[in-house]
């Protein structure tokens, strides 16, 4: 593998980790913000930015770590408490956020980020970071606002240790920049007596996946110096700016060193390796507490923590600290082993591989019938069920919960609230149901849609509210639930409802129904999804150029889904989808032309006829006094396989049209999954894919769009002939 | 030698080509007729050989290629080289089968069978023993051709896998089938 690939691979994993980091620090701001925030979601928050600093220093984005390093400073000051949560602070947030987002993007993709854009934000950023100036009295003196040594304030005595405690994590890439960490260690020596060095190896990866160039260690030194605090400070000047230093002083007190066992990001570092990795433990001292713990020969002996503060060794503030870490970083890897990250082609081969064992096991059932042994029939039979079972288990593993979706649009309905001057409130409910996860990635679009639309249509003025006896926030409530075999998303809002009487005289306005039309209320419901539809009487930025609702409305028939409407008059409107759970099969139907085998899908399929005789000049038949056009497939297909005397006729409904397709054979219904016919065949109209049959034979699949698309372009240019009578029929 | 010998043969020459390649500086190629001309293509690009089945023909594709079967759970797109060579339609015979081979397109490896009319052998050819291909004089496009290997029983076409297989080009032919077969029909 060539360094190109391995950094684009890397790059990758950036990018995605960078996109859950920030997912998960919108949806900290936002809890914040509605003032469910917990304990845990301020270091959390820190922990997110930290890390996307230190990746993005990585690869060398340095704008992405400018910006971020000062968005770090801010939340630092909140996990420390020195500032706090404000509607303000949080507004400002979000902000960075989304700039980080468009940042890490825009330099991924190899574009220019927007420094003005970054300015503007710090600006803004400083009403936080500069109040550190006036209460950080303590602090010695101003670092650059781009450095990341921080010092903490010197105080009176609280531990027993007469040495400068120092801290040092050096970034990854500090070799590459040309320095070594070595260096400073020695040049530390010359501002006093180096008395202790423990080395941290915790970060070091296996041999294998070591990087020799990345610098994987990190040193705790104890330094015994008349020094300043300023002057030992001056040895890390040069260190890259997402190298992480602390430097703590002589008897700092007990409060600095849990400060700095948090901001340690060590996992499995053991609680005495840290207290004498920090220099409040001597290794001595440490000795005599796990010589003690050996000691204590009880069932449950206790843990280090209690023996060290039992022996006055450490004050129980700092051993506190270090034990809560040690059981943070256990939880965290226990909820870490709850799911595991699969790259989907993985998931794919191993459906294939099932899905041929089904077809192997189905062949081997035929064959035990076929020599009429009982009780190989039974056990082949036992055999294919279970199978079978494993093949739906494994289509179960691409499902996801379609809270992944829903996850966006707190943070969607907070800001399109906000830009509409409305107040309401987004209710979420069965975010646990499952899809496929190409699904989950295609309904994301129309969902954004339809929420924007309830929150700018739907959702009435406070005033208006607030006259007809409604509370005046509004609500949008967003919903999912699984029925038979399909999906189905509500997105109901609590609004004035539909105006059927405004609807179908603007859809007459602008010519979508004619004049006089009779309609069922549902009828006219449906025509807000007509193209060139809007009745809002302001375009606003949100909605109302009329381009919403049928995108949606073709968006969700791609899927093959449907779109349903449902409103009572003063009291909401609900839109409900209704969508196949995975894309990856197919309810089929199966039809055979000449020797070759092919699947209509069977939500298109209307019904079957027989062929009616005398036809043989023309393309199209009497169906309940209409002229009904079809395809002759053995024609267009130029199959030469053997033909059926009475040939059959499916009947297809595509885009409201109504069309014939003339088969040989008609097998039935049967479950399809669909396989991708490559590269190759991509220029093939009419044919959308294939898929394997039970008894091993491979079938394509007819896409009835394109084929009869196809069918009526080519009338419309060669007028002439048999077919373009059926096809001009079709076309009008 | 049976294919099912031709594959074992095929495993074990990949197994080992590393060695024989440093030892003796040859490669491993697989040997096989079409008509009456002998080719050969590098063992690295070939995956197996399997027993012939009859493909499920793809509409409005040009005649070189024949339709897809089914690999284990895999549909597996089949091109018959004779038509690609612009000779008639392979016959299929007793001893007519796919080499499945893989071809590098647009990032990914796709697998692709040929129809061949017989497969000979893995044979070990030195680079040495390449001549370059003829100007003209072959019943093929030059193009195709990688080099011609002296053997018992006259020349060996290598061929250029990359180049007879491009599925850029084979896509656009599908493309012109696929254009032409609407002319047909209307």
């Amino acid at each position: 593998m060539d360094t190109n690939d391995e950094l684009a691979e890397a790059l990758g994993v950036f990018m995605e980790e960078a996109r859950e980091l920030l997912a998960q620090m919108e949806e900290i701001l936002l809890r914040e913000e509605a003032g469910g925030g917990s304990e845990e979601d301020l270091p959390a928050l820190f922990r997110c930015a930290h890390t996307i600093k230190g990746s993005a220093g990585m690869f060398g984005f340095d704008e992405v770590v400018r910006f971020t390093h000062v968005v770090e400073n801010v939340l630092d000051r909140l996990r420390n408490g020195a500032i706090g949560f404000s509607r303000q602070l949080v507004g400002v947030l979000l902000d960075c956020q989304d700039h980080i987002a468009g940042l890490v993007s825009t330099i991924a993709e190899g574009g220019t980020p927007d420094i003005a854009r970054s300015d503007e934000l710090i600006a803004e950023l400083r009403a936080w970071t500069a109040a550190d100036d006036a209460a950080g009295a303590a602090a010695p003196r101003q670092l650059p606002a781009e450095s990341a040594v921080r010092v903490a304030a010197s105080g009176g005595g609280g531990t027993g240790s007469d040495y400068w405690h120092l801290s040092l994590r050096f970034a990854p890439g500090i070799l590459a920049e040309g320095m070594d960490p070595m260096c400073f260690i020695n040049y530390l020596g010359t501002c006093g007596r180096i008395v202790h060095v423990e080395t941290i190896t915790d970060h070091l990866p296996t041999l294998d996946e070591a990087d020799p160039e990345l610098c994987h260690i990190g040193f705790e030194v104890a330094l015994d110096s008349p020094a300043g605090k300023e002057e030992i400070e001056r040895v890390f000047q040069f260190v890259a700016e997402n190298s992480h230093i602390v430097i703590l002083p002589p008897h700092s007190k007990a409060t600095e060193f849990i400060g700095l066992i948090e901001s340690l990001d060590e996992d499995s570092a053991r609680l005495g390796e840290i207290l004498v990795a920090c220099g409040t433990l001597t290794p001595q001292e440490l000795d005599t507490a796990l010589r003690a713990q050996q000691q204590s020969r009880q069932d449950t002996p206790p843990r280090l923590g209690a023996i060290l503060v039992d022996s006055g060794m450490v004050a129980p503030a700092v051993v506190g600290a270090a034990i809560e870490k040690q059981q943070r970083n256990e939880e965290k890897r226990r909820s870490e082993t709850k799911s595991l990250k699969v790259p989907s082609e993985r998931l794919d081969a191993l459906i294939d591989r099932v899905g041929e064992l089904v077809i192997a096991g189905a062949g081997t059932h035929a064959q035990a019938v076929k020599i009429q042994r009982r009780d190989l029939q039974e056990s082949a039979s036992l055999l294919l069920s279970l199978v079978e079972d494993i093949r739906d288990m494994a289509l179960r593993l691409r499902m996801v919960a379609i809270g992944e979706v829903f996850s966006r649009f707190p943070r969607v309905v907070r800001d399109v609230s906000r830009e509409l001057g409305k107040d309401i409130e987004l209710r979420i409910s069965g975010a646990e149901a499952e899809l496929d996860k190409s699904m989950v990635e295609k309904v994301g679009d129309p969902l954004m849609h339809l929420i924007r639309n309830s929150m700018d249509h739907g959702i009435e003025a406070a005033e208006v509210r607030a006259a007809s006896g409604k509370p005046v926030r509004g609500t949008v409530a967003l919903n999912a639930c699984h029925e038979s075999g399909a999906i189905i998303i509500e997105v109901a809002d609590d609004g004035g409802g539909l105006d059927a009487d405004r609807i179908l005289k603007k859809a007459i306005e602008k010519g979508i129904v004619a004049e006089g039309a009779n309609l069922s209320t549902q009828e006219i419901y449906q025509l807000i999804l007509a193209p060139g539809f809007s009745t809002a009487e302001t375009v606003t930025n949100l909605s109302g150029r009329g381009v919403g609702m049928d995108v949606v409305k073709n968006n969700v028939e791609a899927l093959r889904g449907t779109l349903d409407i449902d409103s009572v008059p003063g009291q909401g409107t609900t839109i409900r989808l209704c969508l196949p759970l995975t894309l990856a099969i197919i309810d089929g139907f199966h039809v055979g032309v000449g020797s070759t085998h092919f699947i209509v899908p069977l939500d298109m399929v209307v019904e079957c006829v027989e062929l009616p005789t005398g036809l043989d000049h023309f393309d199209y038949m009497e169906q309940r006094g209409e002229a009904l056009p079809f395809v002759r497939l053995r024609q267009l297909f130029g199959e030469h396989g053997p033909a059926h005397i009475r040939p059959r006729v499916v009947i297809v409904r595509f885009a409201g049209k109504r069309a014939g397709l003339v088969v040989d054979r008609i097998y039935g219904k049967c479950q399809t999954v669909i396989k991708p016919l490559g590269p190759l065949f991509e220029q093939v109209p009419c044919v959308s894919g294939s898929t394997i049959l039970g008894d091993g034979e491979v079938a394509l699949i007819i896409d009835v769009a394109q084929l009869i698309q196809g069918v009526v372009t080519r009338n419309w240019q060669a007028t002439h002939g048999g077919t373009a009578r059926g096809a001009t029929a079709l076309a009008a | 030698m049976t294919n099912d010998m031709v594959v074992r043969t095929v495993a074990a020459a990949r197994r080992g080509n590393d060695n024989d390649d440093v030892s003796s500086g040859g490669a491993l190629y697989l040997a096989f007729l079409l008509g009456h001309e002998a080719y050969a293509i590098e063992i690295e690009c070939i995956r197996e050989i399997v027993e012939y089945s009859e493909p499920t023909a793809v509409p409005m594709m040009p005649p070189s290629v024949c339709g897809v079967i089914n690999l284990r759970g895999g549909v597996v797109p089949v091109i018959d080289l004779a038509v690609r060579f612009g000779a008639d339609p392979a016959a299929i015979g007793r001893r007519t089968c796919f080499v499945i081979v893989e071809v590098a397109h647009a990032g990914a490896v796709h697998v692709l069978g040929l129809v061949v009319d017989r497969v000979n052998a893995v044979t070990e050819i030195r680079s040495g023993d390449i001549e370059p291909p003829p100007a003209f004089g072959a019943r093929i496009n030059t193009d195709f051709i990688l080099g011609m290997a002296r053997s018992n029983d006259g020349f060996v076409i290598i061929l250029n896998v990359a180049r007879t297989l491009s599925m850029a080009e084979l896509a656009t032919l599908g493309k012109a089938g696929a254009d032409s077969g609407v002319l047909l029909a209307a």
